[in-house]
């Protein structure tokens, strides 16, 4: 089978295991049936999408796919391995977690095979996101992840939960549709521009025209993009979705929307930047993408701080991380790119580790208020012991892997000459840093409630978060090769620039001259 | 009178059936004058792909018929039907003279804006253009001001028509399936939309966007 033929593999399996579940009867199939194809189609996800995002990192070359619609990049492939790897550990956990639902009544069958049909979907929809090289199609893209996990979100059919839903679908749909102005702008430019309207929506296609643009209305169509899919990767002032929505889901679907989805959103806004970038040259977009970012972090610093709430806490978190991204992006150049793209990563699987404690919190304390969870460490030892490495992981302390891109988000803030911005983006690190050790201090250590057994939750639900635990404390110690490959190939995607220009950029030489040898 | 004059007029027709949207006081009535509108919309593809002589403007006012004039009224029809008209009187957050002043500051501000573009397309249909962008903010406008979901969903409805309108105004020759696209997804999220203010009705018992508010801080 060649790579096309695979790439399209990939995004079927989703597909068709969302479709086979669908069809069949909720009441008269066992729920194991529906744990066995949900396992087995994330499985073939995962190992399909490394892959296909190892060839890609070792050839350099990309791969397309149904002519251009689809395109596999090394950008894109960042994102694709972020899917194939959280999915599945999302996906394991999600096992154990429906199991304990269905235990206390909180779900029945058809509540259970909805969950499964909708997260094949939304794991689906995340690769069509990543995959595709149709700017009209990155919208319809976003917009199916909403209405794919419109369902996940309100899963529990409480006021609540579906008060969240609302919130998220309109929310986002009308924010999306800025993204779809945005998208119709740069559209109908490159249409006008280009010979042949047919190649005009092919991002690849468009983007060599790029320079010739109307200054003017690239302007407003980053703007608008930025506005639009930045409403998705939860950035301000469009995040208000998203601590509803984060909290509401049932944990691993909270850890795949944190850890992915704002993740494969950011990439779209990446995808607008290149254009951006290439049509009224750096200077615009780095700005827009410096307020929005650093707005963001002050916004949710603040919020981390003062939420009881345990899972609304990691979701204002996140919109802080999204912004330290943006920043990045903002601070542009070969180590802000780099940053922001490591970030992606390292973020995606600390924030998907935690909102799978919060599930063990869930299912052992019944509640996610940080007043009534305590002394986790005493009843269940296995849970806070991986607590605390993730609040401290999330802090950003060495060696923990957001330690590596936060640190080079500072230094990238420091080369670019941004110093002020660096000095507010450190203070807000310091109260996120308060409130993480506030949460070690109170939560994981603390007095236990009287009266509760000590038993932790079963091994389904532990073994997906030791894995993620290695991984962060893997990526954090010794990067792997194929990651740093990987990302410095992405970077040079992003800055339209050959990866052997990129080595002569002050800093960046040292942090990649591991990859010199790959080459 | 121009090809161009006709396309024009007709998106000034659009404004002020979207007005008529945002300003109708139950779903209902809501629904009917968003078929209306729709069919404005596609009257204007129509005169759009005379004045251009872009054979693909047709296929889209066949699809955009199909469905914005027919199923996406019907959608919301249904879903009234099937809840007993609940939360027809719930009134706007704003008085309609409010609604009124403020979607003419936003037709005002975005003529404004529509004058730096340069793009040869844009040329003729520089007030449709203007009009166009317009009526996404209207659609904005009538989501932030709605109390009733249902009526929220129009909001949204109407920011696409919008971003449609400046589709065809920029790329007349935009293939099908662009237009497709957006017109299927945009219709997907309708329908999931209605389900999701159906649920909240069965479970909650109410359509008021005030009484949804318990989730904050």
């Amino acid at each position: 089978m060649d790579f096309a033929s695979m790439v399209i593999v990939l995004m079927a399996l989703p597909l068709a295991s969302a479709l086979l579940m669908a069809v069949l009867p909720s009441k008269s199939v066992p729920r194991c049936v529906y744990e066995a194809v949900h396992t087995v189609a994330l499985a073939g996800v995962f190992l399909l999408s490394i892959y296909l995002v190892v060839q890609v990192m070792a050839t350099g070359r990309a791969v397309d796919a149904l002519g251009l619609w689809f395109h596999l990049d090394a950008l894109g492939g960042v994102f694709v391995a972020l899917i194939g790897v959280i999915g599945l550990l999302t996906g394991v956990y999600s096992i154990a977690y429906i199991r304990h639902d269905v235990e206390t009544g909180a779900m029945n069958a058809s509540q259970v095979k909805q969950y499964y049909v909708f997260f094949s979907l939304f794991v689906f929809t995340m690769l069509v996101v990543c995959m595709s090289n149709n700017i009209i199609m990155m919208w319809v893209g976003i917009e199916a992840t909403t209405l794919s996990t419109v369902f996940l979100v309100g899963a529990y059919n409480r006021k609540l939960s579906l008060e969240a839903a609302w919130k998220y679908v309109i929310v986002c749909t009308a924010g999306v549709a800025f993204g779809m102005y945005g998208t119709v702008l740069v559209y109908a430019n490159a249409a006008d521009v280009m010979a042949d309207a047919h190649q005009a929506a092919f991002w690849t296609s468009l983007l060599p025209y790029a320079d010739r643009f109307d200054v003017m209305l690239m302007q407003v169509a980053f703007v608008f993009a930025a506005i639009g899919f930045g409403t998705k990767a939860g950035l301000f002032p469009m995040h208000t979705w998203l601590p509803d929505a984060h909290s509401e889901a049932p944990s691993p679907v909270s850890g795949l929307l944190s850890g992915v989805l704002l993740k494969c959103a950011m990439l779209i806004v990446i995808r607008f930047y290149i254009l951006a970038i290439q049509a009224v040259g750096p200077a615009f977009p780095q700005t827009l993408m410096m307020i929005i970012g650093i707005v963001s972090i002050c916004m949710a610093a603040l919020a981390v701080f003062s939420q009881d709430d345990l899972k609304r806490k990691l979701a204002y978190h996140s919109c802080e991380n999204v912004g330290i991204v943006a920043l990045c992006l903002g601070f542009g150049g070969p180590l802000g790119v780099a940053a922001a793209l490591l970030h992606c990563v390292m973020h995606g699987f600390t924030k998907a580790l935690l909102f799978c404690v919060s599930g063990n919190v869930l299912m052992k304390y019944g509640t996610r208020d940080l007043n009534k969870v305590t002394g986790i460490l005493r009843v269940a030892p296995a849970t806070g012991v991986i607590m605390a490495i993730g609040f401290f992981a999330l802090a950003g302390f060495p060696p923990f892997a957001m330690f590596i891109s936060e640190i080079m988000a500072f230094v990238s803030g420091v080369v670019t000459g941004n110093i002020v911005i660096v000095v507010i983006f450190a203070i807000a690190l310091t109260i996120v840093v308060a409130a993480c050790a506030h949460v070690v201090q109170h939560a994981v250590m603390g007095q236990a409630p009287e009266g509760m057994e000590k038993r932790d939750v079963g091994p389904l639900a532990l073994i997906p978060e030791i894995v993620m635990v290695v991984i962060i404390l893997w990526f954090g110690v010794a990067m792997p090769q194929p990651v740093l490959n990987g990302i410095e190939n992405a970077t040079g995607i992003v800055l339209q620039e050959d990866t052997d220009v990129l080595h002569e950029a002050p800093l960046f030489k040292d942090l990649f001259a591991g990859t010199d040898q790959a080459d | 009178m121009t090809g161009f004059a006709l396309v024009n007029m007709l998106g000034g027709a659009l404004i002020l059936t979207s007005l008529l949207v945002v300003l109708s006081r139950t779903p209902r009535r809501a629904a009917y004058l968003y078929a209306v509108q729709s069919l404005v919309l596609i009257s204007l593809f129509v005169a759009l792909g005379a004045a251009t002589g872009s054979t693909e403007l047709y296929t889209w006012a066949v699809t955009g018929f199909i469905t914005k004039v027919l199923v996406v009224p019907a959608v919301i029809l249904y879903a009234c039907k099937k809840m007993g008209d609940a939360g027809a009187d719930l009134t706007p957050r704003l008085t309609p003279v409010k609604a009124i002043a403020i979607i003419a500051a936003e037709v005002f501000v975005c003529f404004v804006v529509v004058q730096g573009i340069e793009l040869p397309t844009a040329a003729e249909v520089k007030p449709a253009l203007a009009i166009s962008l317009a009526h996404f903010f209207i659609g904005l406008t009538c989501i932030v001001t709605q109390r009733n979901i249902v009526k929220q969903i129009f909001g949204y409805c109407l920011m696409e028509n919008g971003s449609h309108v400046t589709l065809a105004l920029l790329a007349p020759q935009a293939p099908e399936l662009v237009e497709v696209g957006i017109a299927t997804d945009a219709f997907f999220a309708v329908i999931i939309m209605a389900v999701v203010a159906m649920r909240i009705y069965r479970y909650a018992h109410t359509l008021d966007a005030e009484e949804l508010m318990e989730l904050k801080g």
